[in-house]
């Protein structure tokens, strides 16, 4: 995905975020002018080139927005990534086999993945994340045996969890169990930043779009009352199918990934596991693009129309939400 | 395995809606763990007592706080007491009946024989209003001013306070200069009464007639402190802070006995009278007062997440109070709830001119007297047991239980005066009830 | 391999030992400190209304913080 721009952009400066609200490093976002009253802010987060494309006479507003959006975002990588000794998913996994007590925002995640995992019947499982120890999915043809896939299958289900809507903050969470909030984490995060950038604005007229890594959310149409102008990449080395839409409100989210596959005896194995079987959905499209009224919406719902393989435009279809879809054959 | 195609489209507008209301609910909650410009508030209600009849107070909180961002915050704190019961006037024990004129000089009260002379008419009521306000200058520097202002029906004092902030060494080093005054007025029931001199009989004296109705005090306080990094679970402060009064630092309502030193009379050890009535002097304190302290305290936190916090202070003064003070937490961390018992020592030499009693020959001669045993040579020991539990909803009920236990000890007297006790012990109790939300 | 595990653990013994001059953290490792049950005054509401307490029956007041004041009680 990338954005339409015809401009020649300016880099203003580089924003200092303080070390200690920067856990992972990052390099230090930059804020390029694309001619007034435009900005760019280009910062990394979850190991994506992310951006905000901003419209405001205020730019010192734009500045402290943007530092508190990207703060939020790295806060929301540093909490919720499985590579933490500290962090609150490291928390959650060194207490298995006792009720725990979890923070606010992870009882809501935990709410939404719920919902989610009711809705689909079962397929949108975020405790099936482990079940990626057997698959490996980087274009090789190697397929696990069906032993090791029932191993990991014991510690697969949503509903092994000691946890209920009712008391969403408390947990028990059986050993050997892992919670993979990633699914929803770079959209969560998407949305969190562009409510926190319009709170900075409060009345003052700002026009706002986030782009984290592919999942996108604005504020609502330019401030000359236009769509924003996003390309949805085609997957065809030559582009030749690259789409321009334009977006004035909600929020797009993208699903799949081309080079995330398994080549096995003429049979494409795509990445999104089925939590029931442990086996890759068969026939599902490469990529599914949604667009939703907030990020977490269209992501969920893209995820989920990959996980229904072939029938994945049928299903899109029927929520009558507007959808993109690369399908299999490239 | 594809179930949700195998149902009908209304089926998935179903879906559709549920989804879109959670990922509402998930975005536009209150869920983010980030303070977003919200108040946090402390309430809190001690309760203290002392044992036989002394002192009561009960005495609520309430602190809020606006955090703006990690370092940017308002805060806004109401405190009020009210304080019942009798506390020491100072005077010594005897074998008769003591009769003492009230503060206003409107009335009397009296001790039996062998009682501790004690001033019932102490009452109070205190409301006091603070505002503090800290801020970045920018990512090495910060800064931090407030206000002050409380008042009683005899005392009010205005103050002011700010602080500045400087981080080096990856903000693993602090170092803060601190600077604080106040201005203080009181305006003691009946009038301020001159030092040294004897308590007059009634209100018509013209002891009471030529007083001044209010004097006044002003405070200086400066505070330079380093506070270092030690490790991932270790931090640690030291303070050296310099603190000067100036102006009326007398207790008003404090009075000394005077008791008869004629080792040939019978009457030794006894209260001295003059025409017949005991002579009892007001209190005289010097007019400037210099403290200087040191503060150590380190917070370390341990694998199992249960945290020490202990702390020591040094300080020292010009008018020859030395104090030793141990300070030291141990906070049980369990899910939602924490355990925390306290411990606290303190020691403290008396004051160059603190006389718990002033002998009648030599009466006239003192320049500063004072018989308050907060002057004096003074143990004091705190036990205390905290307890909290917190909320889902972030928010925290605690409670907190102590018992606090004085010894005063010093010179025992002669004569009759050796079968009284000069330094009564106090014990009172403090129970803390609050909720953070 | 395992020699080389050896080398690296005494150099870490070597910093652990001479270092107070690397007394300190990295911004990543402030999770605890963080914590704010880990700051100095961690209980403030509790704090002021113990040094009020012994304000007004000790000699000695401040230290952490200002010498107190402001109150007739001492």
């Amino acid at each position: 995905m990338a954005f339409v721009q015809h401009s020649t952009p300016k880099l203003m400066q580089k924003l200092t975020i303080e070390a200690s609200l920067n856990p992972n490093q990052h390099a230090a976002p930059e804020l390029w002018s694309e001619g007034a009253p435009c900005y760019r802010i280009q910062f990394e987060c979850m190991a994506s080139d992310c951006s905000m494309l901003v419209e405001s006479h205020r730019v010192d507003l734009v500045i402290e927005a943007a530092k508190k959006a990207i703060i939020e975002a790295w806060r929301i990588e540093n909490t919720f990534s499985r590579y933490q000794s500290d962090n609150t998913f490291a928390v959650i996994h060194s207490q298995p086999n006792v009720r725990q007590t979890l923070n606010q925002e992870t009882a809501q995640l935990m709410l939404f993945a719920h919902h989610a995992h009711q809705v689909s019947g079962g397929l949108f499982d975020i405790t099936s994340g482990i079940l990626r120890q057997a698959w490996r999915f980087n274009g090789s043809d190697k397929v696990p045996s069906q032993e090791q896939i029932q191993a990991l299958l014991v510690y697969v289900g949503w509903e092994k969890l000691g946890w209920s809507p009712q008391h969403p903050d408390q947990l028990c969470l059986p050993q050997g169990m892992e919670l993979d909030f990633g699914g929803i984490g770079k959209e969560y995060a998407v949305d969190k930043m562009l409510k926190l950038f319009l709170s900075i604005f409060g009345d003052v007229p700002v026009a706002v779009l986030i782009n984290g890594g592919g999942d996108i959310a604005c504020s609502g149409p330019r401030l000359n009352g236009q769509g924003w102008r996003v390309g949805i990449e085609s997957l065809a080395a030559d582009h030749t199918s690259d789409q321009v839409i334009s977006l004035s409100s909600g929020a797009l989210a993208t699903s799949g990934d081309s080079r995330r596959f398994l080549l096995k005896s003429g049979v494409r194995y795509s990445h999104v596991l089925n939590p029931l079987t442990g086996w890759p959905v068969e026939n599902a499209p490469r990529s599914v693009t949604v667009a939703a009224p907030n990020c977490v919406n269209a992501g969920i719902l893209a995820t989920l129309s990959l996980l229904q393989g072939n029938h994945a435009d049928a299903f899109l279809k029927s929520l009558a939400v507007p959808h993109w879809i690369h399908p299999t054959n490239t | 395995m594809a179930v949700a195609v195998t149902n009908t489209m209304k089926k998935n507008h179903e879906l559709a809606k549920i989804l879109a209301a959670a990922s509402c609910a998930l975005v536009g909650g209150l869920s983010t763990a980030h303070a977003e410009e919200s108040w946090d508030v402390d309430s809190a209600f001690l309760l203290y007592s002392e044992s036989d009849g002394r002192v009561s107070a009960a005495e609520p909180v309430i602190s809020a706080t606006r955090n703006y961002d990690s370092e940017t915050s308002l805060n806004f704190k109401l405190v009020a007491d009210t304080l019942t019961g009798a506390s020491p006037n100072g005077a010594t024990p005897s074998d008769q009946v003591q009769t003492f004129t009230s503060p206003s000089g409107n009335g009397s009260y009296s001790a039996a024989a062998g009682e501790q002379p004690l001033d019932d008419t102490f009452r109070d009521t205190r409301v006091a209003l603070s505002s503090n306000w800290a801020a970045p200058i920018n990512r090495d520097w910060a800064y931090g001013v407030g206000g002050y202002v409380s008042k009683e029906h005899d005392y009010q004092s205005l103050g002011v306070s700010s602080s500045l902030s400087r981080y080096l060494n990856q903000k693993n080093t602090t170092l803060t200069l601190g600077l604080g005054a106040s201005s203080d007025t009181i305006n003691p029931e009946g009038g301020v009464p001159t030092g040294l001199f004897q308590v007059p009989e009634d209100a018509s004296s013209s002891e009471f007639t030529q007083r001044n109705d209010s004097e006044s005090k002003s405070i200086m306080d400066a505070v330079f402190g380093i506070t270092q990094v030690v490790n991932r679970n270790t931090i640690m402060q030291f303070n050296y802070s310099i603190n000067t009064s100036s102006g009326y630092l007398t207790d008003p309502y404090k009075i000394l006995s005077v008791i008869d030193d004629d080792s040939t009379g019978n009457n030794y050890g006894g209260n001295y009278t003059v025409n017949n009535r005991n002579v009892y002097l007001y209190e005289k304190r010097p007019d400037s007062r210099l403290k200087q302290s040191l503060y150590w305290q380190t917070k370390h936190q341990f694998e199992n997440n249960d945290i020490l916090d202990v702390s020591y202070r040094y300080m020292f003064d010009d008018w020859g109070v030395t104090s030793h003070t141990v300070d030291a937490k141990y906070r049980f961390r369990f899910n939602n709830q924490y355990l925390e018992p306290q411990l606290r020592w303190y020691t403290q030499s008396k004051a160059d001119f603190y006389s718990r009693y002033l002998d009648s020959s030599a009466y006239t001669e003192v320049d500063f007297a004072s018989a308050d045993y907060r002057l004096g040579d003074l143990d004091t020991y705190t036990i205390g047991l905290r307890y909290g539990y917190q909320f889902a909803d972030e928010t925290e009920f605690y409670t907190r239980f102590s018992l606090y236990h004085q010894e005063s000890s010093g010179d025992d007297g002669y004569g009759k005066l050796t079968s009284q006790e000069l330094y009564p012990g106090l014990d009172a109790a403090m129970l803390m009830v609050g909720y953070k939300f | 391999m395992s020699k080389r595990f050896v080398l690296l653990s005494l150099v870490g013994v070597v910093i652990t030992t001479t270092g107070c001059s690397e007394m300190g953290v990295k911004a990543w490792e402030r999770e605890t400190l963080a914590q704010q049950e880990m700051s100095l005054i961690n209980e403030p509401v509790e704090s002021s209304l113990n040094d009020h307490v012994y304000f007004s029956k000790e000699a000695s007041s401040g230290g952490q913080g200002f010498g107190g004041g402001g109150c007739g009680c001492n």
